[in-house]
C-alpha cells in the first residue's frame, strides 16, 4: 500500500538504532514497535514489502508522539517528522481517522470566537463542579480573559487558538517583555487563530493546509511574527514546505520563537534584581528538536533568576504532544512519569516550559510550571 | 582451509601433542611451584614436560609468544630491553603455562592487570591428542567462543597448554614501594591513584606506586599527609591464599588467631594467611555445569586426574 | 508498566499453543505474537534479513525468563535473547521462528557498591545510562561501544563488546565479575562471583562473548572504573593514510598506551562532519582521534609525546579546548556507521583485527580490493588495537551489487587473516561471519568450541545457527532459516 513516502527518505535509515533511547515511547515500553527505527521498518514493509496495514501497524504509527527527538539523534539525517506526518495523512485517507471527539475539537480550533465562548462555558461549568475530573483540561479555566490590546506595529505576537483561550496571561507577559525591549506589539487575534499543527499531527493534511493558508493570508505584510508556543512556532516555520509556495516560504522566514527574538535584545532590557528562584528548564520538543532554539530560553532567562538547572533526561518529551495526551493517555502518562521523576531529581522551585501544551500537562501532574516569559515579566515588574 | 598458521606446521608442538597422545592419564608439569593445588595429581598419571622457549617478541604489537614451559622470569628478562612485561606474576621457577593453569594474578594486579586478561591465544592439546588453537594472535579478538579464559585457572584438566601469545604492557617510568604504619588502608586506596599494589597486614600498609614520575610524586605527597612514609620492600607473603570481596578485607584483624599472620591485597580481595581458611563454596548450580564442561572436553578424564577444580 | 498497550495482538497460526502458554505464564501484556512485532524482532542493525521471530516476550524477572525458556523447550522452539537490536552481525536475528526474549524491561540498576566498585544491573540496562547513573560516584563502566547510547549491558556480555577506550581499559570480559544465567534446561546458575578469584572454571569468562548461545544473563555484576582525573583529546590530521597509520605504530612503539586511538579516512570525516559540525578537517585524507587520560603528569607527558610523534610524521595537531568540544568530536566518531547513509543507502562492514604493524599494508590491500570491484569504502576504526572497520557503502537495489559487496568482504577477511589477523575484534560472528570461521579455525578447533557450547546448552536451543558453521552447529542451519508459517498470518 502506498503511504506516499519518499523512497530516498526511507532509505536514509540504516537501522543502526541510535534513535531508540531518544524516543519517548521506546523508553517507556522497550518495544521495537514503539521506536522510530521500528516505525520506519513498518513503513517500508507496508509501502514496499506488501505488508498489510494491520491494527498493530496502525497502532505503531498512531502512538508516535511526533516529538521528533529522534531527528537530532540520527546520524543519517532521516526526516522522521516528515515521514510520520505523511504516514498519518495516508492512514486518514485509508479510513483510519482520528477519534470523533478529537476531530470535533480540532474543528473548533479554527473557529476562534466559538472556541473562546466554549472555553468560557466550560470554565463556568468547572466552577459549578459540572465537569468530571480527569479530563485533560486545566484545573481552572479562565471565565473571562483580559484584553490584549496592540501597543504598536513593530512585531506580531501570534496568539493562537487554545493558548489564547486558556493562557492569555502568558501572552500578556510576553507582550510586556517585548515592549520592554523597545518594540510595539500587535497581537494577531481571531483571523490567524490556529496554526494547524494539531491537524497536521493528526493526519488531517487538508485542514492543516487550510489553517496555514489563513494564517499566511491574514499576516501578509513584512513584520516579524513572534510565537510564544513552541509547537505553533515549529509548524509555522515549516509552512514553506507544507504549502509549497513562495509566499509561504517568505512567511516562514519571518517567524521566530519569542525567545529567539528577545535573546537578540536582552541587553536592552533594564537591569533588575533576579528572582530568588532555582529554575529547571524543560525544553519543549518542538523548540529543541525542531526549531533548535532552546538555548535562547536560557540566555533570556539567565539575568532574571538566581539559578538555572538542567533536567537529566536529555530533552525527552513530557508526553503532552499536542493532542497526544488525549488520544494516547496511557503511554502519555508513562512518558510524563519519566519527566516528573527527572523534575524531582533537580529539586527546583519552578519548571519553565515554552510550550502551553507541556506547561498544562505537567501542571496536571502537580509540577509547578511557568512560561519563561512569565518569570522575566515578573522580574521586570518586581 | 584456514589462513592462520596451523600449529601442525610447528614440529615442537607436534612432538608435544604426540607425547600427550590420545589415551591414558597424563599431566603436564611446569615448575611445580603450586603442585599441591586442587589436591595434587594422581601418581598414576604420566608426567609430560611442556616445550620451552620464547617464540617471538613483537614489541611493536605489544605481544609475546612463548612455550608453556618458559620461565616467567626468563620471559620478563627478555622483554625488559623493550620496556615491556606481562601481567603474569613471577615466583622462582614458575612457568608461563603453569601460571596460566593456576590462573592467579600477582600482587601488583591493580597496576599490571590480571593474568586471565593477558592471554590472547593458546595452542593446546585436546583429550584426543589433537592440536587446538584457542583465541587469536591480535590484541583484540572475539572470533568464536572464549576458550582461552576457560583454560586459565583450569589446572590442566581441560587441555594441555603448549604455547601461548600474551599481551605485554609498558614498564612504568617509576615503580617504588613504600610503607606507612597505622593508617586506614582504604584511605591509601583512595589517595593513591598510581598504586599498583596495596598490601596491609593489619598495621602496616605497603604501597607500590607506579606511573609517570610527576604522578607518583604527587601521590606520595598525598600519602605522606597520612603518616610517615618510608621506602621499603614488600612483605613476605604467608603461604595460604584465599579470596574475598575487597571490602571484606577491612574487617580483618591481627588478633584473629584462626587466621594468624595475614597480608591482604587492598582493592583486590586476595588475602595471604598463615593458617588455612574454609574456602568459599562454588556458586550454586555451577557444579553440574563444570562437570559437563570437563566431560565434554575430556570425556575419559585423562587430564590431570585426581586434581579438583572448584567444586568438582 | 506497559498496560494494555501490548494487548493488541493476534495469535499467530502455528504459534497458538506456544503463545497461549507464554501468555499464561507471563501475562498478556508481556507477549506479542503479531506480525509487526515479529517482523521487527527478526533483524538487528546488520544487513542480514533472513531472521524469523516467533512470539516476542518482555519478561521483567528471572523467573519469567525461566518460564520463557521452559515453554520454548516444551514446544521445541529455539530461544533468542534480544537487547537493543544494535548488533552488527545478525547474532540477535532469530532463526527458526524462535521465541524472542527481549531484555529491555529488565533495565534497572539494582545495586551500586561504591566501596567494592561493582554494580548489579539488569541485562536491559543501556550502557550509557549506566555510566550516567554512576556519574555522581566518579565511576563508569569502561566498555564504550559506538552504540553505547542504545546497546544494553546484556548485549555487551553476549558480544564481549569493545569500543574505543578498550585500548587502555580492556573489553567487556575484563569488566564483568558475575552473572546470573538461565540455561536452556531452565536452571538458574551464578557464574563468576564478587570474590577476587572465584573458585572453579572461569565460567563467566567462557560465557562472555557466547552470543546468546550459552544461556540468558538475567543479572550482571559489572566492575566499575574510576573516572580519570584528567583527559585530553587530540585530533591529528594527515595528508595521507599511510602517515596516520605510521603515527599509530610510532605511538605504540614509544610505550604509550593512550585511552583511545581512532582513525577515520576522508570520506568518513565528511559524512560525520555533515552530522556533528565538530570542525573535523575536510581536507585531511585521514584523522586520528586520540584520548590520553589518567593523572595530570602522565596526561601531559603522553600528550606531548603524541604531539611530537604526529608532527614528526607530517601531521597537524588540534587539542580539544574543553569538554564540550571533546564530546562533540567523540559524538562524530561514534555516529560514523549511521552517517554512512548520507552516502549510500546500505552498508556492509567487517571488523577484522590486524597487527598494528600491518595497518598500512592491509589498508592498501582493502582499497585495491574495493577498487577492483568498483565499490566505495570508508574506513573508521580502532587504530590503536588494529581493529579495522572497513565499511562498504552501496545500494542493494542495483542488480548484482549485494553479491559483489559480499565477495569484496570475503577478500578483505582473507587479506586480514593472511596478515596475521583475526575475523572479528568486537562485533562478533553471528550469522554474517559464521561461514568464515573455517578460515581461522580448524575442524578440531571448532569441535572444541561446539563441545563447550554443548556443555552449556545440551538442548541446542539457545540462539542456534550462529557462530559455529555446519557441521559444528548442533542444529541444521538450513532448516532453521525457514520460517514457520507466514509472519502476517
Amino acid at each position: 500500500m502506498d503511504l506516499g513516502l519518499d523512497r530516498s527518505e526511507l532509505d536514509a535509515c540504516v537501522s543502526c538504532g541510535l534513535c531508540l533511547p531518544y524516543c519517548p515511547t521506546y523508553r517507556v515500553t522497550g518495544a521495537d514497535i514503539y521506536s522510530p527505527r521500528g516505525r520506519i521498518a513498518l513503513m517500508r514493509a507496508v509501502q514496499e514489502g506488501g505488508a498489510p496495514l494491520t491494527d498493530e501497524v496502525v497502532d505503531s504509527f498512531e502512538t508516535c508522539v511526533q516529538c521528533r527527538g529522534c531527528e537530532p539523534a540520527c546520524p543519517s539525517g532521516v526526516p522522521f517528522g516528515h515521514l510520520i506526518e505523511s504516514t498519518r495523512e495516508s492512514l486518514v485517507e485509508h479510513g483510519h481517522r482520528p477519534p470523533l471527539r478529537l476531530r470535533v475539537a480540532l474543528h473548533a480550533l479554527g473557529h476562534h470566537s466559538l472556541l473562546l465562548a466554549g472555553s468560557s462555558g466550560i470554565a463556568v461549568a468547572q466552577r459549578l463542579h459540572l465537569v468530571p475530573k480527569g479530563l485533560p483540561l486545566p484545573a481552572k479555566l479562565p471565565v473571562r480573559r483580559s484584553r490584549l490590546d496592540a501597543s504598536g506595529d513593530d512585531v506580531y505576537l501570534f496568539t493562537g487558538c487554545v493558548m489564547d483561550a486558556w493562557q492569555r496571561d502568558v501572552h500578556a507577559a510576553v507582550k510586556r517583555v517585548i515592549e520592554a525591549c523597545g518594540f510595539g506589539v500587535s497581537p494577531t487575534g481571531g483571523d490567524a487563530a490556529c496554526c494547524g499543527a494539531l491537524h497536521q499531527h493528526a493526519g488531517l493534511g487538508d485542514d492543516a493546509r487550510a489553517q496555514a493558508q489563513r494564517v499566511v493570508d491574514s499576516l501578509g505584510d513584512t513584520k516579524v511574527v513572534l510565537v510564544d508556543s513552541a509547537g505553533c512556532g515549529a509548524a509555522m516555520k515549516d509552512y514553506g514546505r507544507l504549502l509549497g509556495t513562495a509566499e509561504a516560504r517568505a512567511f516562514s522566514e519571518r517567524v521566530f520563537d519569542v525567545h529567539e527574538f528577545v535573546a537578540g535584545h536582552v541587553d536592552g532590557l533594564p537591569g533588575v534584581e533576579p528572582l530568588d528562584l532555582r529554575v529547571a528548564v524543560q525544553d519543549p520538543c518542538h523548540l529543541r528538536h525542531v526549531q533548535k532554539a532552546h538555548m535562547a530560553v536560557r540566555s533570556v532567562l539567565k539575568p532574571f533568576v538566581r539559578e538555572i538547572v538542567e533536567l537529566d533526561d536529555e530533552g525527552l518529551c513530557c508526553g503532552a504532544g499536542g493532542a497526544y495526551s488525549v488520544v494516547q493517555p496511557e503511554l502519555s502518562h508513562l512518558i510524563r512519569d519519566r519527566k516528573t521523576a527527572a523534575v524531582e531529581e533537580v529539586a527546583a522551585d519552578v519548571v519553565v516550559s515554552a510550550n502551553p501544551g507541556c506547561l498544562l500537562y505537567m501542571r496536571q501532574a502537580g509540577v509547578v510550571v511557568a512560561h519563561p516569559m512569565e518569570l522575566v515579566a515578573r522580574a521586570l515588574d518586581a | 582451509m584456514g589462513l592462520i598458521r596451523s600449529p601442525e606446521s610447528d614440529p615442537i608442538l607436534v612432538d608435544f601433542a604426540s607425547e600427550i597422545g590420545s589415551v591414558g592419564p597424563v599431566v603436564v608439569r611446569g615448575g611445580g611451584t603450586h603442585w599441591d593445588l586442587g589436591g595434587g595429581s594422581d601418581p598414576a598419571a604420566r608426567e609430560v614436560r611442556p616445550p620451552e622457549g620464547i617464540v617471538g617478541i613483537r614489541a611493536e604489537e605489544m605481544t609475546v609468544e612463548a612455550r608453556a614451559g618458559t620461565l616467567v622470569s626468563e620471559l620478563h628478562e627478555a622483554l625488559r630491553p623493550f620496556g615491556q612485561r606481562t601481567s603474569l606474576p613471577e615466583s622462582p621457577g614458575s612457568t608461563v603455562g603453569g601460571t596460566l593453569a593456576v590462573g592467579w594474578s600477582g600482587i601488583a594486579r591493580l597496576g599490571r592487570g590480571q593474568t586471565r586478561d593477558s592471554v590472547l591465544q593458546v595452542h593446546y592439546v585436546s583429550a584426543e591428542g589433537r592440536l587446538i588453537t584457542a583465541g587469536g594472535p591480535t590484541v583484540k579478538n572475539v572470533s568464536g567462543f572464549d576458550m582461552c579464559r576457560l583454560l586459565v585457572g583450569s589446572l590442566g584438566t581441560l587441555g594441555c597448554m603448549a604455547d601461548m601469545i600474551l599481551r605485554t604492557r609498558p614498564i612504568p617510568e617509576v615503580e617504588v614501594w613504600h610503607r606507612v604504619v597505622d593508617v586506614d588502608p582504604a584511605e591509601v586506596l583512595r589517595r593513591c591513584r598510581t598504586s599498583a599494589s596495596i598490601l596491609w597486614d593489619g598495621r602496616s600498609t605497603w604501597v607500590l606506586s607506579a606511573g609517570y614520575r610527576a604522578d607518583v610524586d604527587s601521590d606520595l605527597r598525598a600519602l605522606s599527609e597520612l603518616g610517615s612514609l618510608r621506602p621499603d620492600h614488600p612483605p613476605d607473603l604467608p603461604p595460604i591464599r584465599w579470596s574475598r570481596r575487597p571490602s571484606d578485607l577491612f574487617d580483618m584483624s591481627r588478633a584473629d588467631a584462626a587466621v594468624g599472620r595475614f597480608v591482604a591485597e587492598i582493592g583486590v580481595g586476595v588475602v595471604h594467611t598463615e593458617n588455612p581458611v574454609e574456602p568459599s563454596p562454588p556458586s550454586p548450580g555451577t557444579v553440574a555445569l563444570q562437570r559437563r564442561i570437563k566431560d565434554a572436553l575430556d570425556p575419559t578424564g585423562r587430564f590431570n586426574p585426581g586434581r579438583r577444580v572448584g567444586g568438582i | 508498566m506497559f498496560g494494555t498497550r501490548l494487548r493488541k495482538t493476534r495469535p499467530h497460526a502455528g504459534d497458538d499453543r506456544c503463545v497461549a502458554d507464554l501468555v499464561a505464564a507471563l501475562g498478556v501484556e508481556r507477549v506479542r505474537s503479531d506480525g509487526a512485532a515479529r517482523l521487527l524482532a527478526s533483524t538487528d542493525a546488520s544487513i542480514f534479513r533472513g531472521g524469523a521471530a516467533g512470539p516476542v516476550c518482555f519478561p521483567d524477572s528471572t523467573p519469567q525468563v525461566q518460564a520463557c525458556v521452559r515453554i520454548a523447550a516444551v514446544h521445541r522452539r529455539p530461544v533468542v535473547a534480544r537487547g537493543a537490536g544494535s548488533g552488527l552481525t545478525g547474532a540477535a536475528a532469530p532463526l527458526g521462528s524462535a521465541v524472542v526474549v527481549s531484555t529491555t524491561r529488565m533495565n534497572r540498576v539494582l545495586e551500586v557498591d561504591v566501596e567494592n566498585r561493582t554494580a548489579w544491573v539488569g541485562p536491559g540496562v543501556i550502557n550509557l545510562d549506566l555510566t550516567h547513573h554512576l556519574g555522581p560516584h566518579g565511576l563508569h563502566f569502561a566498555p564504550d561501544p559506538s552504540s553505547q547510547q542504545v546497546c544494553t549491558i546484556g548485549g555487551n556480555v553476549a558480544n564481549n563488546s569493545g569500543g574505543p577506550h578498550c585500548l587502555a581499559y580492556g573489553v567487556t570480559s575484563a569488566h564483568i565479575l558475575a552473572m546470573e544465567v538461565v540455561l536452556s534446561d531452565g536452571e538458574v546458575v551464578m557464574l563468576g562471583g564478587l570474590d577476587a578469584e572465584p573458585a572453579g572454571y572461569d565460567l563467566r569468562g567462557a560465557f562472555i562473548g557466547s552470543e546468546g548461545m550459552f544461556g540468558i544473563a538475567t543479572r550482571i555484576a559489572v566492575r566499575l572504573t574510576p573516572d580519570p582525573p584528567a583527559v585530553r583529546t587530540l585530533l591529528l590530521s594527515f595528508a595521507d593514510v599511510d602517515s596516520a597509520a605510521a603515527t599509530v605504530g610510532a605511538i605504540i612503539a614509544a610505550g604509550l598506551v593512550p585511552a583511545a586511538v581512532e582513525m577515520m579516512d576522508r570520506r568518513c570525516v565528511e559524512a560525520v562532519e555533515d552530522f556533528v559540525h565538530a570542525g573535523y578537517p575536510r581536507d585531511a585524507e585521514a584523522v586520528l582521534l586520540i584520548d590520553v587520560d589518567g593523572m595530570a603528569g602522565g596526561v601531559e607527558a603522553q600528550a606531548t609525546k603524541v604531539d611530537e610523534i604526529a608532527r614528526g610524521l607530517g601531521g597537524r595537531v588540534r587539542v580539544a579546548a574543553d569538554e564540550e568540544e571533546r564530546q562533540l568530536l567523540w559524538k562524530g566518531r561514534k555516529s560514523a556507521f549511521g552517517a554512512i547513509a548520507r552516502i549510500k543507502p546500505d552498508y556492509y562492514l567487517h571488523d577484522t583485527v590486524v597487527p598494528r604493524g600491518k595497518l598500512v599494508e592491509v589498508l592498501r590491500a582493502i582499497h585495491e580490493i574495493v577498487d577492483r570491484h568498483g565499490l566505495l569504502v570508508l574506513n573508521v576504526f580502532h587504530a590503536g588495537d588494529g581493529n579495522l572497520h572497513p565499511i562498504i557503502a552501496y545500494d542493494s537495489r542495483q542488480p548484482g551489487m549485494s553479491e559483489k559487496v559480499r565477495e569484496a568482504g570475503r577478500e578483505i577477511i582473507e587479506v586480514s587473516l593472511a596478515a596475521g589477523g583475526v575475523l572479528s575484534g568486537e562485533h562478533g560472528i553471528g550469522v554474517e561471519k559464521r561461514d568464515f570461521m573455517p578460515l581461522m579455525f580448524s575442524d578440531d578447533d571448532l569441535d572444541q568450541q561446539a563441545r563447550l557450547r554443548g556443555a552449556f546448552d545440551g538442548l541446542c536451543m539457545m540462539n542456534p545457527g550462529k557462530v559455529l558453521p555446519s557441521p559444528h552447529s548442533c542444529s541444521d542451519i538450513t532448516e532453521l532459516t525457514e520460517a514457520k508459517g507466514d509472519l502476517w498470518g
